[in-house]
């Protein structure tokens, strides 16, 4: 196995939040100033080899954007490591700062009254890339993300998609081998997300980058990503291969399509059989039987259930598992819905 | 080498941004002139004693004493303002993250932006300057070398009083809005700044001296204006005026304190997570 490009270690992070005349939850009375602590980052460990894509999957204000500006050198942690290619973020954050692009959520990031390519050339610039190496460059990406028509079209006039396509551009102008994106997709239309997530493909297996990818939407994070973390309230409660983790909380249901409905009544009390449902959806007749998680069992029940439709003179035309989600997964895990706050964030930091 | 590189990319960005907006550029310096003209009239001639103010017509060098000390006013403030107000506007629209993750780091990158941003102001400015001076019939008497230096030194001054201001801004917000009276306060003493100033009570002289605009004001006036001659019409280099050694003295601490301060300050909102963000 080769050296992790990105690695953190045992990472904690605490902010302070203050109020101004806020209600004091255990008195019920108004104090004039409140003052509280959150924890972003709770002895967060993970690391992402080269030509991997790790997706860092939480509710909002899980710790997620927290994890990206300390990899990037925004945001000094209280304890623990962070490593970018070897090397101490702390120690060595200029170096690693050539090694690192990142793109955060909800920020302009390129100059709107310059073009795209003149934003690549002035952030190559601003990150030491210089000369033909630069222009070329700059061409190159511009290329590659699908922008060279639009390459001298000012910024303000680009659609949310287009600048979200330079703002990948502008991470990527010095040639990073770390690749960090903070909801990349948010906002976007099927079709632009579609693009940016097929550029981030391409670019991570087929350059060998370290891409990490924040995101709140289930499906990005399962067509993404190689390897899955899932943080809640600062904490990563768990981080797998993604079909690794879908297959941990499979539930192993199965799908039997057939000729004719069919009771589920004999189903039932067979061995290895969790339960019955019929599914009318489409014109077609189905089956849901959910199996158990022991394989014998599981193998046992299967025929089971082929043989009981057998005997009723239902003929099965398809027989399909159904495939789990990480929606569920997560919820699983961490006993909450996606979208419910993580309560965690430090998306509001202190304030003076 | 970085700084340099980063100072390019700076002169590009501004040299596109005005030929682009050539025409708000254009109109920006000819609403310039007119506004001074206004206020040079209505600052200097538009007394209640119109006859006062018409015997003060025949001194140009009043008026141009105005529009020099105007002028080094809208500079500071500029100057002064890119670290607070432009800093906020950075860290609003996202661009402040980006250079926080430049690998030159924030400060030549401040260092770069601000001293292209002074060259296009003392350009145009010295541009205004002249028109202004040869509309009401005053002169200046140009000293490339004395001025040249004085500018550097005036603009080192500047700088580091505005990394420490700009410090001060990435951890508390707040002080964003406390610069405003801070620039406006530079803008009124650089008006205002004489070498009749320096003949207050120790304690205020002091405070004159400490502020980072009067002794550079007062010099450039001394130049630019009186042509380096004292009360006897002798010539009184500006490299021995007293306010020089001041000006050295004060450009020194304040880019020292300016710098330190910024440095800590950084650090510090990196350590809370505010760095880049407003």
């Amino acid at each position: 196995m080769t050296d992790p490009l990105v690695e953190m270690r045992g990472v904690r992070k605490q902010f302070v939040t203050r109020h101004v005349l806020a209600l004091d939850e255990e008195t019920r009375k108004r104090r004039f100033y409140k003052r509280n602590l959150v924890d972003a980052a709770m002895d967060v460990s993970f690391a992402i080899q080269p030509g991997e894509i790790f997706g860092l999957l939480g509710p909002n204000g899980a710790g997620k954007t927290t994890t990206v500006k300390m990899i990037s050198g925004l945001v000094k942690p209280d304890a623990g490591q962070v490593f970018v290619a070897g090397m101490d973020v702390e120690r060595k954050r200029k170096q690693i700062l050539r090694q690192v692009g990142v793109v955060l959520e909800g920020t302009r990031t390129s100059l709107w009254p310059l073009t795209p390519l003149e934003n690549l050339m002035y952030y190559g610039n601003l990150k030491n890339v210089r000369g033909a190496v630069l222009h070329d460059r700059a061409h190159d990406l511009l290329d590659f993300i699908g922008l060279q028509d639009k390459k001298n079209i000012q910024v303000r006039r680009l659609s949310r998609g287009q600048k979200q396509k330079l703002a990948i551009c502008i991470a990527l102008i010095a040639d990073p081998r770390v690749l960090l994106l903070d909801e990349p997709t948010t906002g976007l239309d099927v079709q632009s997300s579609r693009a940016i997530k097929d550029r981030i493909i391409e670019m991570t297996h087929g350059q060998g980058r370290a891409v990490l990818v924040t995101t709140h939407d289930m499906h990005v994070a399962q067509e993404l990503c190689d390897r899955v973390g899932i943080i809640n309230k600062g904490r990563l409660v768990a981080c797998k291969p993604m079909s690794e983790l879908l297959e941990l909380f499979s539930e192993h249901v199965f799908v039997f399509k057939l000729d004719a409905p069919a009771g589920t009544g004999p189903l039932r009390g067979l061995p290895g059989v969790l339960s019955a449902e019929e599914e009318a959806a489409g014109g077609e007749n189905s089956l849901v039987v959910s199996l158990a998680t022991d394989e014998a069992e599981r193998s046992a029940g299967f025929y089971a259930v082929m043989r009981a439709l057998e005997g009723m003179g239902r003929r099965v035309l398809a027989v399909q598992q159904r495939q789990q989600n990480l929606e569920s997964v997560f919820l699983r895990i961490t006993g909450q819905p996606l979208d419910a706050d993580g309560d965690a964030g430090p998306e509001d930091p202190e304030q003076e | 080498m970085g700084f340099f590189l980063v100072m390019k990319a700076e002169l590009v960005r501004v040299f596109i941004v005005m030929r682009r907006y050539w025409f708000r550029t254009i109109t920006g310096m000819i609403i310039g002139y007119g506004m001074l003209m206004v206020l040079v009239a209505g600052f200097i001639y538009s007394r209640p004693q119109v006859e006062q103010g018409l015997s003060k017509f025949s001194d140009p060098a009043a008026a141009t004493n105005f529009v020099l000390g105007f002028i080094i006013g809208m500079y500071a403030f500029s100057v002064v303002g890119m670290f607070t107000q432009g800093l906020q506007g950075m860290a609003t629209s996202g661009v402040l993250e980006q250079l926080c993750m430049s690998p030159h780091g924030l400060i030549t990158n401040f260092l770069a932006q601000v001293l292209v941003a002074s060259v296009s102001t003392i350009i145009s400015s010295g541009i205004m300057v002249y028109l202004v001076s040869f509309s009401v019939g005053g002169s200046l008497h140009w000293d490339t070398l004395p001025v040249m230096v004085l500018l550097a030194l005036t603009f080192f001054n500047l700088l580091g009083f505005g990394f420490m201001v700009g410090g001060l801004v990435l951890v508390f917000k707040q002080v964003g809005q406390v610069a405003i009276l801070i620039r406006m306060g530079l803008f009124g003493l650089a008006v205002f700044a004489r070498e009749e100033l320096l003949q207050q009570p120790w304690p205020v002289r002091l405070s004159m001296h400490v502020l980072p605009v009067t002794d550079a004001a007062i010099c450039l006036k001394h130049v630019l204006i009186k042509g380096q001659l004292n009360a006897a019409g002798e010539h009184a280099s500006v490299f021995q005026h007293q306010s020089f050694y001041w000006l050295l003295v004060s450009c020194v601490a304040w880019t020292a304190i300016g710098m330190s301060v910024f440095k800590v300050m950084e650090n510090w909102s990196r350590s809370k997570g505010t760095l880049g963000s407003y």
